[in-house]
């Protein structure tokens, strides 16, 4: 379930990762940070994607309307009440997650990975004309972000981009850490259980449809942060940026990463965003060659590796682990009972 | 006058729409696969048109001669590409094709033909105005073509042993098999036949539209809006549905602001989708 073995190394990891990406952001040059900023943002997602869809195995197209509220939230909230985007990121997870109450339960209602896809892109598709006919949200237009003069802790503008990488990236560790952290709690095992078979956990006491509701309420919540940083990094927040060409981008970075490893998310992030930069650098800027090459590793991994980077790279782990380490039937299964005898309410059998 | 007028626009879209969707909801309904790429092979048949007036100065009534079979091949692989996929995968597999499919589609037709908007002049035949609405032959023609086209599918699944057999298929694969249907072939014909219906929608709507990579999502929504109305694997559903939404859309467009022209349609999915208990045989 997580790659970290013993419960110190998961916070040590997480640190280590911080100071490394936080020092790294800084010795980027200008052009470095432009794309790591676009793909924190995109991993960003991809972590709140992957409560959804690696967890529960929900496939969500929802998670780009949580970043326009976030988006949309905390510049509004700037704009006409002078309220630090500090404190309008986190308003932006609230109304995320009360706008993801009747979306998640419209989605999930019919039973079925198909209902619900269709349903969270039709969603996704109906938020750009209701954003648009919202007079006070700027219209079609969108909301640019009243400027400072100069560099403004509080009003989260800098002029230079390090700075919103390094906020992205705490986001992404906290996303990280926390996802690790649900998934050995009680409700991930509730979770774990209504993925593998919902009239099982639905049998053993697990109330799935709630909890489904509740998840998705929570991925909306994390995915609303990210999109107010976002925002403010452009600088001004419209339909277009968060839910128009792009609205499959976030879905395609955490397919690409996978869902299998906590860092599958970061890397896909990496990998495709790079990518994409530089054919569209070696095609002279053509348009159309970003969002093809994007398509094409898309379909690429689709076909070859449908469980993403991370989740080929626990297989392998997986299929040496009997050569490397001697005793390889137990050890995995003792992890899993430690696991499970931790924790306060028993619930059958989670796996 | 403005009603008689709003209500013809209205049908001639909706018979399109009605054909678009009639193939989606055959695809859901016996192939248990939502097809998201679905409507960017109206886009690419629409493209196609385009190349082909383009290059060869073509007709697009004759490169749909020459499309069709291309397109059943193309369809007949991707059936494959489903059917691989999800005997590994599962339906999140397919999902996956589906989507980078659509992906792919679209940057393609992005790179090859750039992303402002392309019209194919001057193929009118003729024009006749009824209550006041000028209506072009093609737009006639194309009203006709996938009217005809939907109604014969649903004819077919509804009234011939083969259309038996797919219904079958659709209710209960593991039945079905035990009574000798060959299931995935029923599965590849439904993913063909749609592909193909789909392609054949897009030339025939060719002549009078304005084209954009992008309108694959845009007919995405609209084949997804048909089977929601129209109830999964319900063909005769689809293409009632396809006029209804068709009629929604137009009316709205007349009466309401531009806002709602947008909205008008998607509320009324929404409130399907909040109200109605199941939405057919699908899953």
């Amino acid at each position: 379930m997580s790659t970290f073995r013993s419960s110190w190394s998961l916070p040590l990891g997480l640190l280590a990762l911080l100071v490394i990406g936080w020092f790294w952001i800084g010795a980027m040059s200008a052009a470095t940070v432009s794309i790591a900023v676009l793909a924190l943002y995109y991993a960003a997602g991809a972590t709140s994607f992957n409560l959804l869809f690696g967890v529960l195995g929900i496939f969500s197209l929802a998670q780009p309307i949580f970043f326009a509220t976030g988006g949309y939230s905390s510049v509004y909230l700037y704009n006409t009440y002078d309220l630090s985007p500090w404190i309008g990121m986190l308003v932006g997870s609230l109304v995320a997650a009360v706008l993801a109450i009747p979306i998640g339960f419209a989605a999930m209602r019919h039973s079925g990975h198909i209902i619900t896809a269709l349903v969270t892109l039709i969603i996704a598709q109906a938020a750009v004309p209701i954003l648009a006919a919202i007079k006070p949200l700027g219209g079609a237009n969108g909301l640019y972000v009243a400027l400072e003069p100069e560099d403004d802790f509080g009003a989260m503008q800098f002029v230079a981009g390090q700075p919103y990488a390094r906020i992205l990236l705490v986001i992404n560790v906290v996303l990280i850490g926390g996802l690790l952290w649900f998934k050995r709690s009680r409700f991930g095992y509730w979770a774990a259980a209504v993925h593998d078979s919902e009239q099982a956990a639905s049998a053993s006491g697990v109330p799935v449809q709630r909890l489904k509701v509740a998840i998705f309420v929570v991925s909306a919540a994390i995915a609303a942060p990210a999109g107010a940083v976002y925002a403010q990094y452009n600088l001004f927040v419209n339909a277009n940026l968060f839910l128009g060409a792009g609205i499959f981008q976030v879905i395609v970075v955490a397919l690409i990463g996978g869902a299998a490893r906590a860092w599958g998310p970061l890397v896909g992030a990496a990998v495709a965003v790079t990518l994409t930069h530089e054919l569209t650098d070696l095609a002279d800027g053509r348009p159309g060659i970003g969002p093809l090459t994007f398509a094409c590793a898309f379909l690429f991994l689709a076909l070859v590796m449908p469980r993403g980077i991370s989740g080929t790279w626990a297989a392998v782990v997986e299929r040496r682990r009997p050569i490397t380490s001697g005793g390889s039937l137990e050890r995995p299964l003792m992890t899993v009972d430690r696991d499970v005898a931790a924790q306060p309410v028993a619930v059958g059998e989670p796996r | 006058m403005l009603l008689q007028q709003l209500i013809i626009g209205g049908l001639l879209t909706g018979a399109v729409y009605g054909l678009i969707g009639v193939g989606f909801t055959l695809v859901i309904g016996v192939g248990k696969i939502a097809n998201f790429a679905h409507g960017a092979f109206v886009a690419l048949g629409m493209y196609a048109a385009v190349f082909a007036k383009d290059r060869w100065d073509l007709n697009p009534y004759i490169t749909l001669f020459a499309v069709v079979p291309m397109f059943a091949l193309a369809g007949w692989l991707v059936a494959e590409l489903f059917e691989w996929r999800g005997r590994k995968a599962g339906q999140i597999g397919e999902l996956l094709i589906g989507l980078a499919l659509l992906l792919v589609i679209n940057g393609a037709l992005e790179v090859q033909f750039g992303v402002s908007p392309r019209t194919i002049q001057g193929i009118e035949f003729g024009r006749i105005t009824i209550f006041g609405r000028t209506i072009l032959g093609t737009e006639i023609l194309a009203a006709t073509v996938t009217l005809v086209l939907a109604l014969g599918l649903y004819a077919f699944v509804r009234y011939t042993r083969y259309g038996r057999a797919l219904r079958a298929v659709a209710s209960n694969p593991a039945a079905a098999s035990l009574y000798g249907i060959r299931v995935p072939i029923a599965q590849r014909f439904a993913v063909t036949v749609s592909i193909l219906l789909a392609g054949i929608a897009g030339i025939v709507i060719s002549p009078f539209s304005v084209m954009t990579p992008d309108r694959g999502s845009t007919y995405l929504i609209t084949a997804f809006a048909v089977i929601v109305v129209g109830g999964i694997g319900n063909t005769l559903g689809a293409v009632l549905a396809g006029l209804g939404i068709g009629l929604v859309t137009s009316l709205s467009s007349g009466y309401l602001s531009s806002y709602w022209t947008t909205l008008a349609p998607l509320a009324l999915i929404m409130a399907i989708l909040l109200t109605r208990r199941d939405l057919g045989v699908g899953s």
